[in-house]
């Protein structure tokens, strides 16, 4: 019986953890013609905070407060959210980088990405990724 | 004709933006407009100094501003910008900060021509951007140092990424012909073959920068130039060049700092070096660390100053007549006017980011002065000061 009972606890903080990491895990995709792109955690947080990479890609985010924006600040780029804003304050206002374009939703971010060559975005593990673009990081 | 060549630049840059309205309507994409406000508090604790021009009272009206930038996008390669920034405080003039053209054929390379900031050290070209840093007022006895905020003149920058590092380098060149304020004093100054190199390597959560910066300072102070050559006559070479207002300056700058989701560290250190007898060496750095418990951070910061002129001993008898009395005592008096000062600043603060792009911040500043107070600084002792004060501050910092 208790053995049972371990086994059933067991089990279910196995399936708990399943979903917790399958929740907190993050896609990066991109249109690009280029399939073999992919790219490394350290290259997707420069490519999102405006630095310079060989690729040709440019980032689109979520607004502030999305989820999947929180966990991709948490998860990818290692910083805060305040911190991200105020250091594209400091790169608008002193004319080094601009902010990367911003769609309302995740949706609307796999829209976008459809229709614009070289966009990258990033989405929440497990959505259905169309055929025509490319999964260039991932951190599951 | 450089001079030229810019004010031809800035004046093309003022008549594409004032057009841009009308050119907005045939695509709004081109133009935007973004500003940033910031609006602060302050008082000190003491009645016998000022820190920052805040004296024995509440004041609103020595930090607060707003900014307004507009941007115009000419094609896929060039753009115009420009940046007015109106403030409160007398002791900054209100007006255009920056109007430059910026080509950009890609995403690792620019090149912006026109009136901007002075890269001199991590926040220069954004100390009215308030919501770029973490403190309410940046240490002070490090940012006291940015004698000049502009220059006009050509910067370049070029970016490029190798595995997991990213590294910048920047250059410019030009020229300033303004006047500055050094504490009490107003200075005519002009800076001729201004120049700078700074590199920034960056590497997961780290980052370092070093810069070094040049110009040849000619300085406004008639009366020093004047007496100088009369000394310089009666054959006190030595004393005579040292009141000699014009000469280079160089400064050494470093930077390193860390942070991640929870901490930062950041740090700076400079080094300048000024080679006329008037235009002291001054040393400086600050530490700041924070902890971020996101909307919040809070942070503590030491900074510290330490000016030294080259003060050269007088060379003009006394007691061999009147006259050279006169002038040996002129000749003191000066020096005296020009003196050394040893200052440290200790910070506590926390900022709160309750919107996306507004930060409410409180800090509460010790400054702390060792010896005498040259009142060239954001110091002043207004007579029996001793040499202790705290600054107590409440802001909010608001972007759009």
């Amino acid at each position: 019986m208790i053995k049972a009972s371990l086994l059933l606890i067991g089990t279910i903080f196995s399936l708990t953890g399943n979903i917790c990491c399958a929740n907190d895990a993050i896609t990066v995709v991109a249109n690009t013609q280029d399939r073999s792109i992919y790219l490394n955690r350290q290259e997707v947080r420069n490519l999102f905070m405006g630095g310079a990479q060989h690729y040709g890609l440019h980032a689109i985010v979520l607004p502030p407060n999305n989820q999947t924006r929180v966990l991709f600040n948490t998860k990818v780029i290692g910083l805060t959210e305040a911190r991200i804003q105020s250091y594209w304050a400091q790169m608008r206002f002193t004319g080094r980088k601009r902010a990367p374009h911003e769609e309302i939703s995740e949706s609307s971010v796999l829209e976008y990405l459809k229709n614009n060559k070289g966009a990258v975005g990033y989405l929440p593990a497990g959505i259905t990724i169309p055929e025509q673009l490319t999964v260039i990081y991932s951190n599951i | 004709m450089i001079k030229r060549i810019f004010h031809f630049v800035s004046a093309s840059c003022i008549i594409f933006l004032s057009c841009a309205p009308v050119v907005q309507a045939e695509d709004e994409d081109k133009l935007e407009f973004s500003g940033f406000a910031r609006v602060i508090m302050g008082y000190l604790d003491d009645n016998n100094a000022e820190y920052i021009y805040y004296d024995n009272s509440v004041s609103f009206d020595q930090q607060s501003l707003i900014g307004f930038q507009a941007d115009y996008q000419l094609n896929d390669d060039f753009s115009v910008t420009g940046q007015v920034v109106g403030h409160t405080g007398s002791q900054r003039d209100s007006g255009l900060e920056w109007l430059y053209l910026t080509f950009k054929p890609n995403n690792a390379f620019q090149v912006k021509l026109g009136k901007q900031r002075i890269p001199f050290f991590n926040y220069s070209d954004s100390l009215d951007v308030g919501f770029a840093y973490p403190w309410l007022t940046l240490p002070q006895q490090f940012y006291d140092t940015s004698f000049f905020s502009t220059f006009e003149g050509v910067l370049a920058n070029y970016e490029f990424a190798r595995n997991d590092w990213v590294i910048n380098y920047e250059g410019y060149w030009g020229y300033y012909d303004d006047e500055f304020r050094s504490g009490s004093r107003t200075v005519d100054t002009k800076i001729t073959g201004l120049f700078g190199i700074n590199t920034t390597l960056a590497y997961k959560q780290f980052s370092l920068r070093a810069s070094y910066n040049q110009g040849n300072v000619a300085l406004g102070l008639p009366e020093a130039s004047q007496f100088g050559e009369l000394i310089g006559q009666l054959g006190f070479s030595n004393n005579a060049n040292w009141l000699n207002p014009d000469g280079p300056i160089e400064f050494y700058q470093f930077s390193a700092n860390y942070e991640n989701l929870d901490y930062f560290v950041r740090s700076e250190v400079v080094d300048i070096v000024g080679k006329s007898g008037l235009t002291p060496d001054v040393n400086s750095f600050y530490v700041s660390l924070g902890y971020n418990f996101y909307p919040y951070t809070a942070y503590i910061s030491y900074s510290k100053r330490d000016v030294k002129f080259k003060h050269i001993p007088n060379e003009i008898p006394y007691a061999v007549s009147p006259q050279l009395d006169q002038i040996a005592a002129t000749y003191d008096f000066i020096l005296s006017q020009f003196r050394d000062e040893n200052v440290n600043g200790s910070k506590i603060g926390i900022r709160w980011d309750w919107r996306s792009n507004v930060a409410l911040k409180a800090e509460l500043t010790l400054v702390r002065a060792n010896g005498q107070v040259s009142n060239d600084s954001a110091l002043r002792d207004l007579g029996n000061f001793d040499g202790r004060a705290v600054l107590y501050q409440l802001g909010i910092d608001w972007v759009f």
